[in-house]
């Protein structure tokens, strides 16, 4: 055990001893001369009687001079280099960090009670010393407290929990814990880890290795032979009889356990009225697709629920989901008023193809369209035709800044005259010249921005060719500054640019589309190539039917086709109110990544604008838990607890934590210098009071 | 009150020493001693003719010799005694640690003594010296004033000594005469002596006021300082409080030597602190004085 020092410089502060020694010898000691009558005496007196002691208070001197060494010392930071560390200086403290699981699975049956029980039994069980972090996880993992070995608040804190609707995932809420307990200063780490041990939250590939001389505790709470049946997803078709649009549902239900489950009770609700019942047994380890018949489908978005029988796990029995009527999206076409009717028939052929969406063509002559023409439309497409003059070419210019989409197919009919003056400088320059390549077997598309969302989905192997098309005649076109060249031809002439104005987008596509200039509309890529351009230029995006709970949506994509909800950019508009299944209400406001929310409860939200009055049409989501989760089959806790156990064992760890300790941190735990220094506070006081008596008394 | 004004501070302010002197002296019945010589004056005054009933011893011839008319000697008062007093002036008696001097507090011993003995109808004079002989005035009836002008315009300076000085007096007073030392006596108990009984031997009353500042007898001070020796200019470092104990042996060890001594030899010593009043001193001083008086 030797003496350090961190500091040992300031050891250089002890040479102020000398001052107080100097001060003494030469205290008082007056420059100007004492007159004296005479000396005779004096000189009798033998001259070491005068130059010798002459240090005066030998006691204050000394008081002085150890305070002075004390703050020196203090200031150097000692510390004691002890071969091992005793619990003196470890002390017996622990780190505590307690993962409860509130996965939907923990409410089977009373697992969430022993849960609870065990948890509060654990903070019972804490030191005054001790540190305490609750950590609850599901698929992610939050420690919902700083460290603290206040037991009433980890108990209220435990009390305020239940389980959620999301599923289970060990590997990030073990390495929250590694670390906490990593970052922890101190001698002891626990963990404790309440869960039913899911096989499924496992996942072996992750390695998460709890830092050295970390006991970890394990409390079971789940059964080996619990079985469940869950509802696992829904799957809809949608078809019109009469013009009736009906919907045809099917619901897919899976029991994971050990356990027959026979003859369950499947419903289907809409709008909270039962309207189908099928009945269905399902083996151990088997699944099921019930199907309902065909039913009405109600103009406006519905709710629909398949509920199970509730068994002891109620929380996957019931599957919620959203169906809304199909809602064709309206294009508007403008051919050129002498251009042949035909001359639409490939394109309007593909548009009227759509599903999904389905759209809605109006085909109007450029001598003929108006303003109202563009109203409530979600795209415009210039078939060969100039661009609209006048008030009409303004509301189109009005219509893509404000988010529109504008599809201009130039062709035969289409040259120097293609802009106005205005639209030149934005929309780029359209030649008079036409590229002729009729004299070989014609240009290909050889260039494919992939990555834009008219061609991502033709990205992947055999999704479609685009080199099979034959282009023969092509405009010459200038594309504005900061457009974006989405495909070329093999010469190196732009086939597809876009161009951003405003909100909206305008796309040129240099060829015609007519299978005049070009054999595309006989190619099979040409149908969802359309399709891809026209939801990207309307802006569509399909909804979901229903949302997994514990994820993150922009409920924007549900509020398109809302009279209040934004057309494409959600944060243009104003603040909505969002519901929680729970009764919960949260005010959204615009960010830059739209309207994100994490959906983490089972049931419907409901979306409506803040400012909205009654009876306002609002938008629903349905969430549903995740249902990996209703698959119970359990991990063994020696399997787990093998996989992240700390290498060192709990006796290596005082060892490890003596040779790991800096000898700033074993500093820092003696804390040597606050004793020092209170002892030169002291001595300094005790120096005060000796020299004020002194003074007193020479005085 | 009058206490209050013979306090030496007090007395620092009076610049009149004939004032002082008074101030202090006033009050006091007992002489300094009693006149060795009776009924006679030996101070001439003046002549005048004769007149009938005068005496004619005191008819002066040589006038009638020379002018062959009477006429009497007249003289200035009947006087008892020579008063001289000795007054060293060297540098060490510039020595006060109070506010008054030893030299000014021998200044006002000596000018009380002078006026004192004058009132007596002594004759003063006084001698002030240093290594030497600084002034000399001689014991006369009409001095008086002459020696508190010599005592008023004393300045002190120079290293001391007490032989040389006092052997030349010892050599000028021819007339068996009261003689007075105001000294502070830095000289070795022998040297002392030796000049004393010069004095004495020739039958003069000798009377010594040994001054001494507190400062002197106590030692009290505490600092480490350079001490200078005021007659001769030396240095020496000198640590107080480890010096002071030997320092009040020795100097216990000269006033008890010279004490002793100055008895055997029949000397009135008093040894005088300057800083108590100075009629306390002189009424000690002659009570003593009369006390010995009676014994002798």
């Amino acid at each position: 055990m030797n003496l350090m020092f961190l500091a040992p410089l300031f050891l250089a502060g002890a040479a102020a001893i000398a001052i107080p020694i100097l001060v003494h010898l030469t205290h008082r000691e007056r420059r100007e001369t004492v007159k004296f009558p005479s000396l005779m005496f004096l000189r009798r007196v033998p001259f070491r009687t005068v130059r010798r002691q002459r240090i005066r208070h030998w006691p204050l001197l000394l008081l002085r001079v150890a305070a002075i060494a004390l703050v020196a010392t203090a200031f150097a930071r000692p510390l004691w280099d002890r071969g091992t560390i005793g619990p003196a200086t470890l002390g017996s403290a622990r780190e505590v960090v307690v993962l409860l699981d509130r996965s939907y699975s923990m409410g089977y049956g009373d697992r969430w009670a022993q849960a609870s029980t065990a948890a509060h039994q654990t903070i019972d069980g804490i030191a005054p010393d001790d540190r305490v972090t609750l950590v609850l996880f599901t698929d992610h993992a939050e420690a919902v407290n700083l460290p603290t070995a206040d037991r009433d608040a980890l108990h209220a804190i435990v009390d305020r929990t239940r389980p959620s609707s999301a599923g289970t995932r060990f590997g990030p809420a073990l390495e929250l814990v590694r670390d906490i307990l990593d970052a922890s200063d101190l001698p002891r780490r626990e963990a404790v880890l309440i869960t039913d041990f899911q096989r499924h939250g496992w996942d072996a590939q992750v390695d998460v290795r709890m830092p050295e001389g970390t006991a970890i505790t394990p409390i079971d709470v789940g059964a080996a032979d619990a079985s469940n049946v869950a509802v696992a997803g829904v799957l809809f078709d949608q078809s019109r009889e009469a013009a009736r649009p009906r919907l045809t549902l099917s619901a897919r239900i899976v029991n994971p356990g050990p356990t027959a489950s026979i003859g369950r009770t499947v419903r289907l609700e809409i709008e909270g009225q039962a309207v189908q019942q099928r009945t269905v047994d399902l083996p151990a380890g088997s699944a099921e697709t019930v199907r309902f018949d065909p039913a009405p489908l109600p103009d406006r978005p519905t709710r629909g629920i398949v509920r199970l029988d509730p068994d002891d796990l109620p929380e996957d029995d019931v599957f919620r989901f959203t169906v809304s009527p199909p809602r064709p999206v309206p294009i508007v076409v403008v051919r050129h008023p002498s251009a042949p009717a035909n001359d639409l028939l490939y394109l309007r052929q593909a548009l009227a193809l759509g599903s999904d969406p389905a759209f809605d063509i109006r085909v109007r002559s450029a001598t003929q369209l108006a303003s109202a023409d563009l109203d409530g439309i979600g795209m415009v497409v210039l078939f060969d035709a100039p661009y609209p003059r006048g008030a009409v070419g303004r509301t189109l210019d009005r219509f893509v800044r404000d988010g529109g989409g504008l599809l201009v197919l130039l062709g035969p009919r289409t040259g120097d005259g293609m802009w106005t003056g205005e639209t030149t400088a934005s929309l780029g320059t359209v030649s008079g010249q036409i590229t002729d390549r009729l004299g070989g077997r014609g240009g290909t598309v050889s260039v494919l921005d992939y990555s834009h969302p008219v061609f991502e989905p033709f990205g992947a192997p055999r999704s479609g060719d685009f080199s099979t098309a034959r282009f023969f005649r092509y405009r010459q076109y200038e594309a504005p500054v900061g457009a974006t060249v989405l495909a070329r031809f093999d010469d190196g002439a732009p086939a597809l640019v876009e161009i951003r104005v405003g909100d909206g987008a305008v796309m040129v596509w240099t060829s015609d589309a007519t299978n005049r200039w070009n054999d595309l509309p006989l190619q099979p890529i040409f149908l969802p190539f359309v399709h891809q351009a026209a939801r990207h230029l309307a802006g569509y995006r399909p909804r979901p039917a229903f949302h997994v709970a514990g994820r993150v949506v922009d409920i924007g994509t549900h509020l398109s086709d809302r009279p209040w909800g934004p057309r494409q950019r959600p944060d243009t508009e104003a603040e909505l109110v969002l519901e929680t299944p729970s009764g919960g209400r949260d005010v959204l406001g615009p960010t830059e990544a739209g309207r994100p929310v994490a959906l983490g409860e089972s049931g419907f939200y409901v979306v409506r604008p803040l400012a909205a009055g009654a009876g306002v049409e609002t938008a629903v989501l349905a969430v549903n838990p995740d249902v990996a989760e209703a698959d119970l089959e359990r991990l063994d806790p020696e399997q787990l607890l093998g996989a992240i156990a700390p290498r060192g064992g709990g006796a290596e760890r005082a060892a490890s934590l003596a040779a790991a300790l800096t000898p700033v941190e074993k500093e820092r735990r003696q804390g040597l210098w606050w004793y020092l220094v209170g002892g030169a506070l002291l001595l300094l006081l005790a120096e005060t009071g000796l020299a004020s008596r002194l003074s007193r008394l020479a005085s | 009150m009058t206490t209050r004004f013979l306090d030496p501070n007090v007395l620092g302010r009076i610049s009149n020493l004939e004032l002082l002197a008074r101030t202090v002296v006033d009050g006091f019945i007992n002489g300094l001693h009693h006149s060795p010589y009776f009924g006679l004056s030996v101070d001439f005054a003046e002549h005048r003719p004769y007149m009938p009933g005068d005496d004619i011893r005191r008819v002066d011839w040589r006038v009638f010799g020379r002018t062959d008319r009477f006429y009497v000697k007249e003289f200035e008062a009947d006087t008892n005694a020579n008063f001289l007093v000795l007054f060293d002036v060297s540098s060490s008696m510039q020595y006060g640690s109070g506010a008054i001097t030893k030299l000014d507090y021998g200044r006002y011993l000596a000018a009380c003594l002078s006026y004192f003995s004058r009132r007596q109808r002594d004759r003063v004079g006084i001698v002030t010296f240093a290594e030497d002989i600084v002034e000399f005035v001689p014991s006369s009836a009409k001095h008086l004033e002459m020696v508190l002008h010599t005592i008023d315009r004393i300045e002190a300076g120079g290293p001391g000594g007490l032989e040389a000085p006092l052997l030349k007096v010892a050599e000028s007073v021819r007339r068996r005469s009261l003689l007075v030392l105001i000294s502070d006596l830095y000289e070795e108990p022998d040297t002392v002596m030796r000049a004393l009984d010069r004095l004495r031997h020739k039958g003069n009353d000798l009377i010594v006021f040994h001054l001494l500042d507190p400062a002197e007898i106590e030692f009290p001070f505490d600092e480490t300082a350079p001490f200078e020796d005021l007659e001769t200019a030396e240095r020496i470092p000198v640590v107080p409080e480890t010096l002071r104990e030997e320092y009040r042996t020795l100097m216990r060890g000269h006033l008890g030597t010279l004490t002793e001594r100055m008895n055997r030899s029949q000397i009135d010593y008093c040894q005088v602190d300057i800083a108590k009043p100075l009629d306390h001193v002189l009424r000690d001083y002659l009570s003593r004085r009369e006390r010995l008086r009676r014994v002798r």
